[in-house]
């Protein structure tokens, strides 16, 4: 019988090519191409010097391509991509096999269950990775030179912005797949978590925010956030938080949430009983 | 001795008739949806603001001190831009399926082979979600209305705002036509639920986050019509006589709303067929 | 006494409220046996909860001798070919064979190697490289049939194996499934269509709402069921005649007339069979045939069903 590493492995062979081929690729695909038509659209009106780019009403000022990109890391990447693409490939690691009839296949086989959902986790990850990650790169040499900004002196805080989104890849998506194995209605439990609990917790004074995963992310976010008022009113709107807590203590956090909730989804699957749907 | 005649006898009762077969499959969606207590927890749920509302009308009809926190017009619109929320689950919930796991169970052919043609068969899966949605919207709506006048116990109120019912219902059927027809739409492009509620998901997520980007990049929201939900919100404001929130042209965003309903109907034309014919 | 592949005791499976296998005891022995029984009996569920894909509410299940729920060293053993219609479609049949056996611990070329022979045996040698998506039902039915012995199997279980499939690939895989029963596979197949079973084996396991009606060879089961008469159809020049001359039999309960046969009703079947030798001996009435229409599974299932 194999490893469970090594049968994870194996899963992780099996289920690539599946999922970098599937419909909800094209889905990936078109999130991922947004944000680059915005840096496209950007550079081509920042060229052809036919918008201004101001913030209205109070004294004019100008964002400049370091900030646009860290608004954009944080306020699309880090606040829809990540989460939504964990809650959609998270969830469905398990219940699309499960749906599919194809579990049967994999579940017959001489290999740890849970070496099944690690496999596919991988996958997971190296599927977004790929579809997302250079997105953020075409991005960030889109949006960056704009209005002054160094694409030298800002390349460290890129690949702390792809080593972020990577941690956010793979904590909600460990956290989703947990979500996935364990309930019947993972889709919408999770759209809820983070379109419903997430931005409301974080909100709550005490402890209540400790218990998303948005909150330690926004700690890590390097960027100086600006303190004009259009990205006030946007902070405001996306619910970001004030008193982030230490980046070490972020990184444990998410460490202790990928851990726990990966393992609590390995062993659910060891345990769980799956009832073909068809 | 008389014998009777024991072979097969073609029903000879009465018919329904023509054009109202889609009553009966959108009772019963209505009744296969009821009997999920999951799905009775968010109807519960989603008419959780009506009870608190309906506290502060009480409150503040029977207490003068309150008066501060007494309805407006503005009141009944922040209402149904906090219900887009529950308009959203519920629509997920309950729409994700409806066609999708007919094309699943290849029970399409079966349904386009009784005497039903297409438009009814989409209306009666549409009649399910649009009972829902009304169920979360106007109905709580005008029951506020209702509880106004009745704790106020005078009708000033209701003739002061006489356009609020209007406003309301027009408001509430524009919303939740173009939530169903959408959803039924991407319904029928799959044969899995949970991917077509994931289809909806990301274009309502997806153009929202597009859009709070785009404004946060360039401080205005002349870029609203990229958002289903800004579109919904901005047009919602020109009925309710409010200022549009947005600097969209709400005439824009109107012809975006109706256009999403009438490519939805396109999409629904072309999927919703007993046989596909491959070529 | 060989030691049975498969024991159960036992067991039970609920789904919800809804009773799958209800209080199943049973032995399989080596060899083919058909579990057979109506849609809904129970033959999927026994099937599933034998591979380890369900585990029981009750009961044991011993699988080669060892427990099989959440002891997956044990189904490298074990070949499964579900009864779903379900594949990774955009996979060719070979690279989704290939996949499945490295699964087993193969490596890439045996893997490789593995697949094109099982994949060679269920005649899709030629379809190997083609996406499942492209395959007909019959294919389809053969692909799931190459993942379940790629990996040389001591016991197959194939749940609805000739399920979709034409009258010509129905032949082909019950040749198959023979072939590898004299290969000294074990093999457990479900049907609901008694002559395909009955074409494999003689030894079955009758099902129906979740419960054990028999299991044994055909006429084992036939002998035990001594409240329902055996029918003994005999062709004769002079029905008649010989009807008179049985009407005499004390083991003769009822008769009727088919054209140019008598079907005789007899509580005692052995019995029945010795009076009628020494009879024919006689050389006074001709015997040209005699058949039991009750040693058809039909019967037996149709009376195990209906007590």
């Amino acid at each position: 019988m194999l490893s469970f590493g090594r049968a994870a492995v194996r899963v992780f062979d099996l289920s690539l090519g599946e999922m970098l081929w599937s419909r909800r690729t094209v889905f990936m695909a078109v999130v991922a191409g947004g944000p680059m038509v915005i840096a496209v659209a950007l550079r081509i009106a920042a060229t052809s010097a036919a918008v201004r780019l101001t913030g209205s009403p109070g004294p004019s000022f100008a964002l400049g391509g370091p900030d646009i990109f860290g608004l954009m890391i944080w306020a699309f990447y880090l606040r829809f991509t990540v989460p939504v693409l964990g809650v959609f490939y998270g969830t469905s690691l398990i219940a699309d096999e499960v749906e599919d009839g194809t579990l049967t296949y994999l579940f017959s086989r001489p290999i740890p269950r849970g070496a099944i959902l690690v496999g596919k986790y991988l996958a997971y990850l190296v599927c977004t990775s790929v579809v997302v990650l250079p997105s953020v790169v075409v991005v960030y040499f889109s949006v960056v030179p704009l209005f002054g900004g160094s694409v030298g002196a800002g390349f460290p805080s890129l690949v702390v912005d792809l080593g972020l989104i990577g941690v956010g890849l793979a904590v909600y998506g460990a956290a989703f797949a947990f979500v996935g194995a364990r309930l019947r209605r993972p889709l919408l439990s999770g759209l809820l978590f983070i379109f419903g609990w997430e931005p409301v917790v974080v909100l709550v004074p005490g402890y209540m925010k400790n218990l998303s995963v948005a909150y330690y992310l926004q700690g890590l976010v390097p960027h100086a956030a600006p303190q004009d008022e259009p990205m006030t009113l946007l902070r405001s709107a996306l619910q970001t938080f004030d008193a982030a807590p230490a980046a070490w203590v972020c990184l444990l956090a998410l460490a202790v949430i990928w851990a726990v909730t990966l393992g609590a989804a390995v062993l659910t699957v060891e345990r769980r009983e799956y009832v073909l749907e068809r | 001795m008389g014998i009777h005649d024991q072979s097969y006898r073609r029903y000879a009762g009465p018919r329904t008739e023509p054009g109202a077969a889609w009553s009966v499959i959108a009772w019963s969606g209505i009744r296969a949806l009821l009997s999920r207590r999951l799905f009775l927890l968010v109807l519960l749920f989603a008419w959780s603001q009506f009870v608190v509302r309906a506290v502060v009308f009480y409150l503040s009809a029977n207490f003068p001190s309150m008066e501060l926190i007494a309805p407006s017009a503005q009141t009944f619109r922040d209402f149904f831009d906090q219900q887009d929320f529950f308009v959203f689950v519920v629509t997920v919930y309950a729409g994700a399926g409806l066609i999708a796991n007919d094309r699943r169970a290849n029970a399409l052919q079966i349904y386009l082979a009784k005497p039903l043609t297409r438009a009814e068969y989409v209306a009666g899966k549409a009649g399910v979600l649009v009972v829902f949605l009304l169920l979360v919207t106007w109905a709580p709506a005008m029951l506020l209305l209702v509880l106004q006048t009745m704790f106020a116990g005078s009708l000033a109120f209701v003739r002061e705002n006489v356009f609020l019912v209007p406003a309301m219902t027009v408001f509430a059927l524009l919303e939740v036509l173009a939530a169903t027809f959408a959803m039924l739409a991407l319904s029928s492009l799959s044969t899995s639920a949970r991917f077509a509620g994931m289809l909806y998901a990301g274009a309502i997520l997806f153009t929202t986050a597009i859009f709070q980007t785009v404004r946060g990049v360039t401080g205005s929201s002349a870029a609203s019509w990229i958002s289903f939900s800004a579109n919904l919100a901005q047009v919602g404001d020109v009925v309710f006589g409010i200022a549009p929130r947005h600097d969209t042209p709400w005439g824009i965003s109107l012809l975006i709303v109706v256009g999403l309903i009438g490519v939805s109907l396109v999409v629904l034309r072309w999927r919703v067929r007993g046989v596909e014919v491959v070529t | 006494m060989t030691d049975p592949v498969v024991a159960v005791e036992g067991l039970s499976k609920w789904y919800g409220q809804v009773i799958g296998l209800n209080d199943v005891t049973a032995s399989i022995p080596p060899g083919i046996t058909g579990l057979l029984g109506p849609n809904g009996a129970g033959k999927s569920t026994l099937m599933k909860v034998v591979t380890g894909q369900l585990q029981p509410s009750q009961g044991r299940v011993a699988v080669l001798g060892a427990p099989i729920w959440g002891n997956p060293s044990a189904y490298a053993a074990i070949g499964y070919c579900p009864d779903q219609d379900a594949f990774y479609e955009r996979m060719t049949g070979l690279e989704w064979v290939a996949a499945l056996t490295r699964l087993h611990g193969f490596d890439d070329d045996a893997a490789a190697a593995a697949a094109r022979k099982a994949l060679e045996t269920v005649d899709l040698a030629e379809a190997a490289d083609k996406k499942i998506g492209a395959y007909s039902k019959g294919m389809r039915q053969r692909v799931k049939l190459a993942q379940a012995i790629a990996h040389d199997p001591r016991l197959l279980v194939l749940d609805e194996p000739l399920a979709g499939l034409d009258p010509l690939g129905r032949r082909r895989t019950i040749n198959l499934i023979k072939a590898w029963a004299r290969a000294g596979k074990s093999i457990i197949v479900s049907s609901h269509i008694l002559h395909e079973i009955e074409l494999m084996t003689r030894s079955i396991l009758l099902i129906d709402h979740g419960r054990i009606l028999a299991e044994g060879n055909v006429h084992q089961i036939r002998d035990l069921i001594d409240e329902h008469p055996h029918k003994v159809r005999i062709r004769t020049p002079v029905p008649r005649v010989l009807a008179r001359r049985l009407l005499d039999l004390p083991d003769v309960i009822g008769l009727s007339f088919e054209e140019d046969r008598i079907v005789v009703d007899t509580g005692r079947p052995d019995d029945f069979y010795s009076a009628l030798t020494t009879l024919a001996a006689e050389g006074e009435i001709a015997v040209d045939e005699v058949t039991s229409p009750d040693d058809s599974l039909q019967a037996v299932f149709s009376y195990l069903v209906k007590s």
